[in-house]
């Protein structure tokens, strides 16, 4: 049996945690146990915490060039990607025993993520924000102001992550180093070891900048906490559940700007003069891939796919090639383990689409030889979007007219957030106009809905430019 | 079971004959099922289950023919398998698009089962008389050993509506048949078209504190919590006689608060006055004819200490399986339950349900859905959905 020893926290360098007492949580799978030292948090070390980062924030993180942040957010990706670095190699390690996601899946969510938050990620996503990205650094002019202009992050973000994409929360902290501000992170229950290690990375760059940085676990709800955490905070991130981030929505103070990211679904929709015989291979490749990554579990995920009727391919041969496909890519990443309820609801569908299938209904369903490790169900509604149970269970739905699928979607507008999206024709402008007048926030290829760019206005939200406050010289030619 | 009028016979002359041939036939199992039934809880004959499982398995699969290809998918047919464990068991939610009944034209009664908001996506579960006839057989014999083993005879009050308001609620026809074999005058529902009568269950509570008589208290299990919820808020509570106890089933379905089973066995003791050893909780399902007990009551009435559990009775059996791969799980391991009823005569005997629990020496142990795991990861229910539409619009 392996035995592997993480924390469950991050203190930066020189923190007085004073007299904590600490527990040992355990988590064990397939032969190996983790066991993750976390320390009982109260609303003292919150408030000690904050004060501190704040404080680290305005000392150095706040005075330091754009251009060095950058170099050292950069040279962690870069560490992260590298397949020997000692603390990836952990983390792949502990998020799979912890989340029960496969090793692979583990490794391919890092290089995503780490491969998107390169140096010249980060420029770029400035300059799509703010413009001129120095505007950070000090007073800029600015010819439409014709005067200066200076952008001011603020003094402590915290932010509230989510445990469905390991290596996410990295995200999080960037950003905030990205406007200086000093991060507080609050992690999920259900990851809470790869942040600890992506931050003693940014230590072991540059020990000052991580003093600006932190990271805890308490249990959710825990209201004192949470208030101490609310008290410090100048913004507040939130991921998570519509009932989770509504909990704590309530008892938000008024005056902290506040960017939710709550639960959100995608979907793709492809158009008849796609479906090519020659295409059929390299398209199924790529839902397979939307489909697998992450174990669907991301907002990023497809729930369905619509397919036109019409092309060379129909509908329902494209369903048994994904399915093959599928099963190709289990092979090479396989699907993590489910739980009891997540297992049951996948049977319980199939057992429910089988018995349409058998009744002489047009559905059709393919299944992984064992287990529950992938579905495909191919069926014939342009009136029907059903969330998936997730874990790899895909509908394939048939319909004679991709714009068919609009009524259906439009009162889901709020709740979607991503749409792979393949006509082919010139239908394809007016539909993701109509996609995009819905509610959808991110529009792209199939294939590519797992992996998003920095540039993405995330949710909608432009992520770095929301939490800024700016201060214009507007002196109009006097003095 | 309807009987076939002779002048169809002679109009339809053949296929009439086959029917007439399979109702004796289903006539005659179903007859056998009652005295098996009738034998008692103590009596689990392995060979005559099996034998019977394997003639109704070969009656359902020759004349159900939804089924019958289910089974032929998986290889499994009469003559082909051997043992109960064999028979395909299909999933609760298939009852939701399939009309799987033995006789559709036959149906008396349909069931449908509760659950999510939307209507259509309701399970139906039809019954033909000899199926209704196999059910109050299952509900006599296990009442009497599970709820009644001291043969006492209550006021039966029920937290539920009377079948004629809710036509298609097992669990209100099923509660009638228990007032009708053992309650005493005074039995009733509580239910009505306004809504739960709490002020009547509080005064039928006091009467029967006041002059001693047991009583019976059976319902959903939110109904005992809101219940519980009126007292709190009333500042009332009851010391009912001795003898009496309760009989709880369903859960909490988002109809009440959640409540853990030590703190609703809590209230039982502090509301009603009735100890935990009379505090019996019942597994029934729609899809499922029999019910399963808690041990409880029986084990106090015959002086057995021990674990509380569910029982199998003799006509049923449950295993455990393995989530993912539906291989059946040793003893101890938490898996979904697969039950098997022969009282399921008229709509497929093997069940394949959401349920989360495990075997134990005796019988078997259900889990709520938390600790079936929570479902992870980026997605919503429509009832979600709606009521954040609907608090935003």
């Amino acid at each position: 049996m392996t035995i592997l020893e993480a924390n469950g926290y991050y203190f930066p360098p020189g923190f007085d945690a004073g007299h904590l007492r600490f527990s040992e949580k355990t988590f064990e799978r397939n032969g190996a146990v983790l066991r993750l030292k976390v320390p009982e948090v109260g609303r003292g070390l919150v408030e000690d915490l904050a004060g501190y980062l704040k404080k680290n924030r305005d000392d150095y993180l706040k005075k330091l060039p754009l251009a060095r942040i950058i170099d050292v957010l950069d040279r962690a990706s870069r560490l992260w990607m590298t397949p020997d670095f000692g603390p990836r190699k952990l983390s792949l390690d502990t998020i799979s025993v912890v989340t029960g996601f496969s090793r692979e899946t583990v490794a391919e969510s890092i290089v995503i993520e780490m491969e998107s938050s390169l140096a010249a990620d980060m420029w770029k996503a400035l300059r799509s924000e703010i413009g001129d990205p120095l505007f950070l650094d000090g007073f800029q002019y600015s010819r439409e102001l014709n005067g200066l202009r200076r952008a001011y992050g603020p003094a402590l973000i915290v932010s509230f992550f989510s445990e469905n994409i390991p290596a996410l929360p990295h995200l999080l902290f960037m950003r905030a180093a990205l406007i200086k501000s000093a991060c507080l992170g609050k992690m999920a229950s259900g990851e809470p070891t790869f942040a600890p290690l992506y931050l003693k990375t940014i230590e072991e760059i540059d020990p000052e900048m991580a003093r600006a940085m932190a990271v805890l676990y308490w249990p959710g709800g825990c209201e004192s906490v949470e208030k101490a955490a609310f008290d410090n905070a100048d913004a507040l991130i939130l991921f998570g559940g519509i009932k989770a981030c509504n909990a704590l929505l309530e008892r938000v103070p008024r005056r902290i700007p506040v960017l939710v990211h709550g639960h959100k679904m995608g979907f793709g929709a492809v158009g008849k003069q796609r479906m090519t015989k020659a295409g059929l291979k390299d398209l199924a490749k790529a839902v397979a891939y939307d489909v697998a990554m992450f174990d669907q579990q991301a907002c990023l995920a497809p729930h369905c796919y619509y397919i036109e009727e019409g092309g060379e391919v129909s509908p329902l041969e494209f369903a048994e090639v994904l399915a093959q496909e599928l099963a190709v890519l289990n092979e090479k990443i396989p699907r993590g383990a489910v739980t009891i309820g997540e297992a049951a609801a996948i049977n319980q569908l199939r057992g429910k689409y089988e018995m349409r299938e058998l009744k002489g209904e047009p559905v059709a369903v393919f299944t992984s030889p064992a287990g529950t490790d992938w579905t495909v169900v191919y069926e014939k509604d342009p009136f029907l979007f059903t969330p998936s149970p997730l874990n790899r269970f895909i509908r394939i739905i048939g319909v004679a007219d991709l714009f068919q699928i609009l009524p259906t979607l439009t009162p889901l507008g709020p709740f979607l957030q991503n749409a792979a999206v393949a006509i082919g024709d010139d239908r394809e402008a007016g539909f993701i106009d109509q996609l995009g007048q819905l509610g959808l926030t991110r529009i792209t290829a199939p294939g590519n809905m797992a992996t998003p760019s920095m540039m993405w206005r995330h949710d909608g939200i432009a992520p770095l430019s929301a939490l800024l406050r700016w201060c214009d010289v507007e002196k109009k030619g006097a003095m | 079971m309807t009987v076939l009028p002779g002048n169809i016979e002679v109009i339809i002359g053949k296929r009439c004959y086959f029917m007439t041939d399979l109702h004796s036939k289903t006539s005659d199992i179903d007859q056998q099922l009652v005295d098996f039934i009738q034998n008692g809880v103590d009596h689990p004959n392995e060979d005559a289950f099996n034998r019977l499982a394997l003639e109704i398995f070969a009656l359902q699969f020759d004349h159900i023919p939804l089924y019958r290809r289910y089974c032929l998918k998986r290889g499994a047919g009469p003559g082909k398998i051997h043992a109960w464990q064999d028979i395909p068991a299909v999933p609760t939610a298939v009852f939701k698009v399939a009309d799987l009944c033995l006789f559709p034209d036959d149906t008396e009664r349909v069931f449908l089962t509760s659950g999510t908001s939307s209507p259509a996506e309701r399970g139906r579960v039809g019954y033909d008389a000899g199926g209704l006839r196999l059910m109050a057989a299952t509900i006599e014999t296990a009442a009497a050993a599970f709820l009644f083993p001291d043969g006492l005879r209550t006021q039966i009050l029920v937290i539920a509506p009377d079948p004629e308001l809710a036509p298609h609620m097992v669990m209100a026809y099923g509660m009638r048949h228990l007032m009708r074999c053992f309650g005493a005058p005074g039995s009733r529902f509580l239910i009505t078209e306004k809504g739960f009568d709490v002020d009547a269950l509080s005064r039928s509570l006091a009467e029967c504190t006041a002059d001693g008589s047991p009583i019976t208290l059976c319902g959903g299990s939110f109904g005992f919590v809101n219940f519980f919820d009126f007292c709190a808020a009333k500042g009332c509570r009851f010391a009912l006689p001795p003898g009496s106890r309760c009989l709880d089933a369903g859960g909490f379905k988002g109809k009440s608060r959640e409540v853990g089973r030590g703190d609703f066995i809590a209230m039982c003791r502090h509301y009603l006055g009735i100890p935990e050893n009379r505090c019996v909780n019942l597994l029934g399902m729609t899809e499922i004819a029999s019910q399963f007990y808690d041990n409880t009551l029986r084990n106090s009435h015959s002086g057995n200490g021990g674990p509380v559990f569910k029982c199998n009775p003799p006509w049923t059996r449950t295993q455990v399986l393995d989530p993912d791969t539906l291989a059946p799980l040793p003893i101890g391991e938490t898996g979904l339950l697969k039950h098997l009823d022969l009282a399921n005569r008229g709509h497929l005997l093997a069940v394949q349900t959401d349920d989360a629990g495990r075997m134990v020496e005796g019988g078997f142990e259900i889990f709520g859905r938390s600790e079936a795991g929570e479902a992870r990861g980026c997605s919503l229910t429509i009832d979600e959905m709606t009521q954040v539409s609907e608090a935003s619009g």
